[in-house]
């Protein structure tokens, strides 16, 4: 009887959904990545998933997408077992979700959103912007889309018609490139993204001019699925990450990435964030 | 002009050969040159063509989705990873013509028109270089799926192409001057050594002239080649001429005798008539032994003919012992010949106008045998011509520095070959006349000239001997 790869790929799926293969021990822990800055820093995943498997005892599989909403839609339908999302579509799918843990920075789990123009624009602030090429990094993301969009719905304006021309550049690294290459005149930008790469890359930044900085808003975290978080992997995953700062590859890998730890967040961390959604969607 | 023609043979040949090998190797450094032109244009085009294809296939999508950010960072990255950074520059525009992306976003903003920036652009397969410019700008059509979606500008650095073929062309002209130079300078020399029994013979000729030489033997090029054939054939001709001077010399020792035996039947005449008279004197005295007048008479008859036989005989002997490099010339010797040539015309009742007024300094200045030699034929010759009851004038003056002789008869005139010999016109033919030939002979050795003359009724010869000492006179 010749078997057809359908009738193979079937009979496995059907395996797995038995539980009749004994897959689970095996299984790695998969963390999905959101583009923030470190999208092009293979170095720096490394060190975090060799410090994450160290201190989780199994492998740790980093899954990197191109856009937040591939990552968010991946951890709801379970293809992830984590993920370090954004605050917004955190927000977003709030009811399914659940905070695991909260990156510290600067002494607190806070970040602004920084508008930036090239280095030489005499722009001084959003509205002299009007008109122009605008980057964006991702349509989920709150520093790099959220905070501006918003702001120009509170002068009853759209994106869209404000700029000449927008374009998301998915990630915000590359929103901080395609300003100082002259691409777009200005860009929205994690301020914690254009902070340390001011220190670690400074040849991008350095011709680029934040002319506007957002109010304090909840650090991008790291979510569950809500009805997962009682599952034994994901408290011992949450366990590690709050105590990541203790152990040295942890501690090593937080200083790459420049956070000073991880902490518990409550949702209310995320209010700056949800009143400007609430802005937003009042203009729709 | 003037002073190619004036060159050598020896150099001339050689410098021809340098001269072509130079034209040979400046027209094949010239081929090569357009050949490698030729291939580094391929080379050009071919990678242009591969440069739009790959961005094409990368860019594809985005273009077709209006994908700023994507087409920007694939046209960083493809420059980023081009071969010794060759793109310098790139835009890429939607199908209207407005600007997706560049490299250089300040340089092309985007949405502007990309035809700003496409003046002067050519198509990759119809690309020219020029060795000026080291970018060349292309426009091509992005293709994708088989529609075009937009058009692709960039700029290529081909320097380093220039640069290799400005080496690669003054390596080529190098070897090919250094190749061309060694082959025309063994041309040369090759050349130079074939030429050179010819600059041999020529320079041997120079060397010996007027009295050739046959070249020895260790110089005659070996083999059977033109120039041995040459060299053999000038030793022939030098040995030929050797063999006719020696030839001649005999002749003319054999004429001495020859007038001499023209002579000789005069002389028996002379010294026969004054015999008769001799014995009959002596008959006389042994008759008349006893009467004293009759044997004073006698023996002075006897005496008489006996000293006249005498000066015939020393005449004679004389002249058959001419002494060429001897005795000077003096007014005897004219004596002599007019002694010589009497019995020649009394025999034919020719009468003799004898004239010599010349100093006995001038013609002291002359060795005698030549001039007696050149007068006696000239006499003879006169005599011969002048016939039965002629006249012959003989005239000797000085005057200019030249001794002028004149020999004059009523003949009938030279016939046209006796001419050509006498004055050196043309070959002599053989034959008789070999006296007039030895007269043009000596008067050339004597530096002197010889003039004929025909004018009422009579034959003049006139010869003008320079008096040695006295001027250069002219060739005859």
């Amino acid at each position: 009887m010749e078997i057809t790869r359908r009738d193979f790929l079937g009979a496995a799926a059907l395996a797995v959904t038995s539980g009749v293969l004994p897959a689970r021990a095996a299984r790695p822990f998969r963390l999905g990545l959101t583009p923030v800055f470190l999208d092009n820093d293979a170095a720096v995943i490394e060190r975090l998933q060799v410090a994450l498997t160290g201190a989780l005892g199994i492998p740790v599989q980093m899954e990197q997408r191109r856009t937040y909403k591939e990552v968010t839609e991946m951890l709801l339908e379970g293809a992830l077992d984590a993920a370090w999302l954004c605050g917004f579509p955190y927000l977003q799918n709030r009811d399914a979700l659940s905070l695991v843990a909260v990156p510290v920075w600067n002494g607190a789990p806070l970040y602004q959103s920084y508008l930036i123009v090239g280095a030489g624009d005499d722009a001084a602030s959003l509205d002299d912007l009007e008109g122009d090429v605008h980057a964006f990094s991702d349509p989920d993301s709150n520093s790099g889309f959220l905070v501006t969009v918003s702001d120009l719905a509170m002068k009853g304006l759209r994106a869209e018609e404000f700029f000449g021309r927008t374009i998301f550049t998915y990630g915000h690294r590359n929103v901080a490139r395609a300003v100082s290459s002259g691409l777009v005149r200005s860009g929205s930008i994690d301020g914690y993204v254009w902070e340390v790469l001011a220190k670690m890359e400074p040849a991008i930044t350095e011709n680029t001019r934040v002319i506007a900085r957002s109010e304090w808003l909840g650090f991008p975290p790291v979510c569950a699925r809500r009805d997962r978080m009682r599952d034994g992997d994901i408290i011992g995953f949450q366990d590690v990450v709050l105590n990541f700062g203790n152990t040295a590859e942890g501690r090593a890998a937080l200083d790459l990435l420049q956070l000073d730890g991880m902490a518990r967040a409550t949702p209310e961390l995320f209010d700056g964030i949800a009143r400007r959604m609430q802005i937003l969607n009042n203009l729709r | 002009m003037r002073f190619w023609r004036n060159l050598s043979l020896s150099l001339r040949v050689p410098l021809l050969v340098v001269v072509l090998m130079v034209s040979v190797g400046i027209i094949a450094s010239q081929l090569v040159l357009s050949q490698l032109e030729r291939f580094q244009v391929t080379r050009i085009r071919e990678l242009a063509r591969l440069h739009v294809e790959a961005l094409s296939v990368a860019l594809g999508p985005h273009v077709l989705r209006n994908d700023i950010w994507e087409v920007y960072d694939t046209l960083q990255r493809a420059a980023g990873a081009s071969e010794n950074r060759r793109t310098v520059f790139s835009v890429v525009a939607d199908e209207t013509g407005s600007v997706l992306a560049a490299t250089d976003p300040r340089r092309a903003p985007v949405d502007s028109a990309i035809a700003v920036l496409s003046a002067g652009a050519q198509l990759p397969d119809a690309l020219s270089i020029r060795s000026t410019d080291p970018r060349v700008r292309l426009l091509a059509p992005l293709v994708y799926q088989g529609r075009t979606v937009g058009q692709i500008l960039t700029e290529l650095d081909i320097s380093d192409l220039l640069a290799e073929r400005d080496a690669t062309r003054r390596l080529l002209l190098l070897g090919n001057a250094l190749a061309t130079g060694i082959l025309a300078l063994l041309g040369y020399l090759a050349t130079r050594r074939m030429l050179l029994p010819i600059t041999r013979l020529v320079s041997w000729m120079r060397d010996t002239e007027g009295a050739p030489q046959p070249i020895p033997d260790e110089q005659t090029p070996a083999g059977d080649s033109e120039t041995a054939q040459l060299v053999r054939t000038y030793n022939d001709m030098v040995c030929a001429i050797e063999a006719k001077a020696e030839a001649e010399r005999r002749l003319a020792e054999r004429e001495r005798f020859v007038s001499l035996g023209r002579l000789s039947s005069s002389l028996a005449h002379e010294i026969n008539n004054p015999l008769g008279g001799l014995l009959n004197a002596a008959d006389t005295l042994q008759r008349y032994a006893d009467r004293p007048e009759v044997v004073r008479q006698s023996s002075e008859l006897i005496t008489r003919g006996l000293k006249h036989l005498r000066d015939v005989a020393k005449a004679t002997l004389d002249q058959n012992r001419l002494d060429w490099a001897g005795a000077p010339l003096s007014a005897d010797d004219f004596d002599d010949l007019r002694l010589l040539i009497r019995p020649e015309t009394t025999r034919r009742g020719q009468s003799l106008d004898w004239k010599v007024n010349a100093g006995a300094e001038t013609l002291a200045a002359f060795v005698s045998a030549p001039v007696r030699q050149i007068m006696l034929n000239l006499l003879l010759n006169a005599s011969e011509a002048a016939g039965q009851d002629g006249r012959i004038g003989v005239s000797v003056e000085e005057g200019d520095g030249f001794l002028h002789l004149r020999i004059s008869d009523t003949g009938p005139g030279l016939s046209e070959s006796a001419c050509h010999r006498l004055l050196g016109i043309g070959h002599s033919t053989p034959g008789g006349g070999v006296g007039l030939q030895l007269v043009h002979d000596l008067v050339s050795q004597l530096k002197g000239h010889i003039r004929l003359d025909r004018a009422e009724g009579q034959t003049v010869i006139e010869v003008d001997l320079p008096v040695p000492g006295q001027r250069e006179a002219a060739q005859c």
